[in-house]
This record gives structure tokens, C-alpha cells and sequence, in this order.
């Protein structure tokens, strides 16, 4: 009941705040808002680049893509302190997409009984059905420091991956959060 | 008590909302203690719907999936041309047929969570999961492997197709059939294709828990990897697909392997040597031995002589001790185990033969070092 009461108060001191603007602002009745669903979500295309260029550093060991250095992006990660580092590097080219959907979606039926007992909502991410791909490649690694500009940088190349042309990725990835109730 | 603190910071909570957007408050709804009590933001669900995924190669229109930089033992480079990559619903025939599958259920999902470690036996430690639909209590669920189970019949959680017996609504299925088709090629020799399909694959109690080791300074973790399959099949043809060898199937095949628990954490690192000096281009996996988790506990210095625990008599630390190792070596949780219900080498309905079943059950891993070093 009490904080009921400092709901109303903080409610009435809001509409003393706002109330020397309230002249500028007509009011939506909830009549007029039940028309506005803002619910149709997100409809996105788009195209990522990597380092098609090259990146922004040139040096001994990055160039531009128009000599034998490498020019693609290099990501280095640690799993142990003082240790070696696994590498991604090389990485460029380019993904492109059209019709990556975001939406809020109500599921109470459907998934083979499932929707009825689950009946809430989730974030719906409409996956594009097909994903461009042009010349993607990246190249795995582990070295002796994070920067090959680093003292005693030594490394060595496991494998290099190389993706082009389209990658079939049809569906909706439903996501929403979980607990032990 | 629990349930009045909750109301209490929901009250707050939504005062709060009140006075951010104090004008909207009318198309505000507020959530009931039911509502709240389902969302306590411990981890996030992942459910993927109607799902396909198909990579592959195919000059024709300009698509290709290529590994290359890995080099033979006689230093010929070896080109692995990915042929197809797919995920779809079960009775892709090979992936001839993608059909969407669902990944997971809405009741019981793929999830990303953050556990407390004290409830899973890492004091004090906040563990990472990325874990699969969960295992349900046995009879209440679907057998793991048939491809037909009904429910009641296991303690998996996906399904296969079919319909729901409570609500008579069709369940496209949770249970993907995988599939990976290779061409290797090694140096100028004519390259090989290798195939590796698995029908109505689940996946279902399988987890990967990550968290920080103080005394190594090192990223550990621990792997479950749960593999059920009716038919797990390996074949081999030449560079245009034919001359097939004769394809290997796995009937029934389950594997439930174990990588790593809370007394014998993983690790994976790039190698060092002894010196300090950082060797490049090999990497270490371990996992950690039982014997130091034991010496640091004092347990190792306190075992009964006759390995009995009555040969303890009465010691409180020497029972804890054998009380340890005879949880560690009964707990199921930390063993792996290989089943074949029947390995066929070619189609027994023709000309091929069955070699039966086999199984290997119980293995624990006391220790596991592997490390890769250039040749």
C-alpha cells in the first residue's frame, strides 16, 4: 500500500516537472496508440567489408593488398598469461545480406505443443536465407607475441580458410532469457 | 520471504520506469509475480527455427569453401576442398534434400548462462556455459538414438518429426541431419573425396564450461560433448565421385565423451618451453592429472595402506581421502563412453558385412597431455 502511495507522489512530481512544457506536447489518447503498433521490427541489408584496402597500419609485415605482404585484419587472443597467442590473421573480404529481419514475437502455439506451454515473447532475428560471400579468407595461427612488430615475433600458419559465393542460412534464431524459475 | 524481496525490488523497479517515462504509463502493463518469477536473467535461450545451412563448392556458380596451408608429412601441400557443409531436417538423403529442422526447444533450449560455481563444485568461481537442451529424468523424455522414438521412451529432450500426442500439433523435429563432404588433395596425386554424414543427430546434454584457473593463470574448462546418432556414415570415391570404397555406417551409434571436470580442468595453450621461451606454431591440450588435485588436497598422503576403507580405522582425514577416489572413480559423470549398436562395412542388404556391435564403457581420464611439434 505504501508503495502505492510513493508511486502516485512520484508520479504527481513528474507532472509538476514537465508541466511548463506541456502546452508544446498534444496528448495521445490510448485510443490513438492502439493504432500504432511499432511491432513490424527491423528489416536490414547490408554489406560488411574487411580490409579490402588493406588496414590503416603499413609496415614491414602489413601492406596494401597490391604487394605479397599481408593486408587482412589479425585478431590475437591468449589463454594463459605470459603464454603463446592463437591468431586469426589475414582476414578480408566481404559478406553481404538482404533481409536480416529483428522483430519482438509473441509465441502461445505451434512448435509442436511447445508455444502453448512456453506463451511469451522472444526476439526474432530472420536469418537472410542466403549470405553473400566474396573471397572471405582467414588464416589461423599461433605466435610468439600478439604483434608481428613485437620483439621475437615468431609464427607459424596451420590452415587457411577461403569462402565465395552464397551460403544457404534459411530459419529465425528465437532468443529470449532463460532461468530456474 | 524470497518472494517479498522480489516483489519489493519489482516495485521499485517499476516506480522507477514510472518516473523515466511517467507520460506512457497508461500503455504500460505491468508483469505479475508469475510473469516475473519465470525471468531471473541467468542465462539466454537460443532457438533456431525453421533452420537450413548449406555451404558448398560448385565452379559452375562461383562458389567455393577451400583449407589449404596445411602441408603432408613428406611436405606436399594438402588442398581440402570442402564440397558441401549442410544442417537440415532429418531425411536429407545425404543433404540431397534440405528440409528446415528446428535446433533446440522453446522449453528447453540452447543456452548461454552464467553458473555459480559453487553449485557445481568450483568454489567460488563464476563459470561460462554454452550448454545444449538438457537431459530430462529418464521415461520422461525420448529414447536418444531412434530416429521414431515416442515420447517416454529416453531422457532426450529433442524430437524427432512427428505429431505431439497432447496437442495434436506436428513437430518438424529438433534431431538435424550433419554432414560434411570433403575433396583432399594432396600434391599433384588425384584427389580423394571423403564423406561424413550423421541421420537425426542429438546433441542433447552436451555442455562447454569455461572459467579462470588462479594458480595457472589460464583460461580451463570443461567439455561434454553428447553424440547420438541412428547411422553415422564414412565413405570414400575418387575426384569424380564414383568408384565409391565401401561406405562404413555406425548403427546406432552414441558417444558421451568427457573432457575435463572440476577436480581435472582443460586447458588449451600455445606451447612453451622450459626455458620460458615461447614455442610457436604448436599448440597444448591437457587435461589436468587427478593425482595433483589429490596431493594438494592431502589426499594422496592419506590413503589406507590396504586400500580398504576400513583400514582407515576410524581416521576422519584417510575416510575423506578414500571417500574422494571412490567418488571420483563411481561418479558416471566423469566417464566416457562408445557405442556401436552395429558397425556394417558396405550394405548388408547386398554384398556388404556386419561386424556386429561393440562398446567401450567407463573410461576415465587420469591425465591427457597432447601437444603438436613441427616435423
Amino acid at each position: 500500500m505504501l508503495n502505492h502511495v510513493n508511486l502516485i507522489k512520484n508520479t504527481l512530481l513528474l507532472s509538476l516537472l514537465s508541466f511548463s512544457v506541456a502546452a508544446e506536447l498534444s496528448s495521445i489518447n490510448d485510443e490513438e496508440m492502439s493504432v500504432i503498433s511499432g511491432q513490424a521490427g527491423v528489416y536490414l541489408s547490408g554489406e560488411i567489408t574487411l580490409n579490402e584496402n588493406g588496414g590503416p597500419i603499413q609496415n614491414a609485415y602489413f601492406g596494401d593488398c597490391t604487394d605479397s605482404k599481408r593486408c587482412g585484419a589479425r585478431l590475437a587472443f591468449q589463454t594463459k598469461q605470459d603464454g603463446g597467442w592463437f591468431v586469426l590473421d589475414d582476414m578480408k573480404g566481404s559478406f553481404s545480406f538482404q533481409g536480416l529481419t529483428l522483430r519482438v514475437r509473441d509465441i502461445n502455439s505451434g512448435f509442436g505443443g511447445d508455444g502453448a506451454n512456453f506463451n511469451r515473447q522472444v526476439l526474432e532475428i530472420g536469418l537472410p536465407d542466403q549470405i553473400k560471400v566474396d573471397k572471405f579468407q582467414y588464416t589461423y595461427a599461433t605466435s610468439t607475441t600478439a604483434r608481428p612488430s613485437d620483439a621475437g615475433f615468431q609464427q607459424t600458419d596451420i590452415y587457411t580458410v577461403e569462402i565465395d559465393g552464397d551460403i544457404t542460412m534459411q530459419g529465425n534464431l528465437l532468443v529470449f532469457p532463460t532461468g530456474d524459475n | 520471504m524470497l518472494k517479498s524481496k522480489i516483489k519489493r525490488l519489482v516495485t521499485i523497479g517499476s516506480a522507477s520506469v514510472f518516473l523515466v517515462c511517467g507520460a506512457a504509463k497508461a500503455e504500460l502493463a505491468s508483469l505479475s509475480d508469475n510473469e516475473l518469477s519465470s525471468v531471473d536473467g541467468a542465462g539466454i535461450g537460443m532457438v533456431f527455427e525453421d533452420f537450413v545451412f548449406n555451404a558448398v563448392t560448385d565452379s559452375s556458380n562461383g562458389q567455393s569453401f577451400k583449407i589449404s596451408g596445411i602441408k603432408s608429412t613428406s611436405g606436399e601441400d594438402v588442398d581440402i576442398t570442402v564440397s558441401q557443409l549442410y544442417i537440415a531436417n532429418a531425411g536429407s538423403n545425404y543433404g540431397e534434400t534440405l528440409n528446415p529442422v528446428n535446433l533446440g526447444r522453446l522449453v528447453n533450449p540452447y543456452e548461454i548462462e552464467l553458473l555459480d560455481g559453487n553449485d557445481i563444485g568450483l568454489d567460488d568461481k563464476a563459470i561460462l556455459q554454452f550448454a545444449a537442451p538438457k537431459k530430462v529424468a529418464a521415461g520422461t523424455g525420448y529414447d536418444c538414438v531412434s530416429a521414431s522414438a515416442a515420447e517416454g521412451s529416453g531422457s532426450c529432450s529433442s524430437r524427432p518429426t512427428g505429431i505431439d500426442a497432447a496437442s495434436g500439433e506436428v513437430i518438424i523435429g529438433e534431431r538435424p541431419d550433419i554432414g560434411l563432404k570433403l575433396q583432399v588433395q594432396v600434391g599433384t596425386n588425384a584427389s580423394d573425396n571423403l564423406s561424413v554424414n550423421a541421420k537425426s543427430a542429438v546433441f542433447d546434454g552436451s555442455y562447454l564450461r569455461l572459467w579462470g584457473d588462479d594458480n595457472k593463470n589460464q583460461l580451463v574448462g570443461e567439455y561434454r560433448l553428447n553424440f547420438y546418432t541412428p547411422e553415422l556414415s564414412i565413405s570414400s570415391c575418387d575426384s569424380a565421385g564414383q568408384s565409391c570404397g565401401n561406405t562404413i555406417y555406425m548403427k546406432n551409434f552414441e558417444l558421451e565423451l568427457v573432457l575435463g571436470n572440476q577436480f581435472q580442468p582443460m586447458s588449451i595453450g600455445v606451447t612453451e618451453a622450459q626455458n620460458g621461451t615461447i614455442e610457436p606454431g604448436n599448440f597444448v591440450f591437457e587435461i589436468a592429472s587427478i593425482k595433483d588435485y589429490a596431493d594438494q588436497k592431502g589426499y594422496m598422503a592419506n590413503l589406507p595402506s590396504n586400500g580398504l576403507r576400513t583400514g582407515c580405522n576410524g581416521d576422519s582425514s584417510c575416510e575423506s581421502a578414500w571417500d574422494f577416489f571412490n567418488g571420483y572413480y563411481t561418479n558416471p559423470e566423469f566417464k566416457s563412453n562408445l557405442s556401436i549398436g552395429a558397425m556394417h562395412i558396405g550394405d548388408i542388404s547386398g554384398s556388404g558385412q556386419n561386424f556386429g556391435s561393440s562398446k567401450i564403457e567407463g573410461m576415465t581420464i587420469q591425465y591427457l597431455k597432447m601437444s603438436s611439434h613441427d616435423l
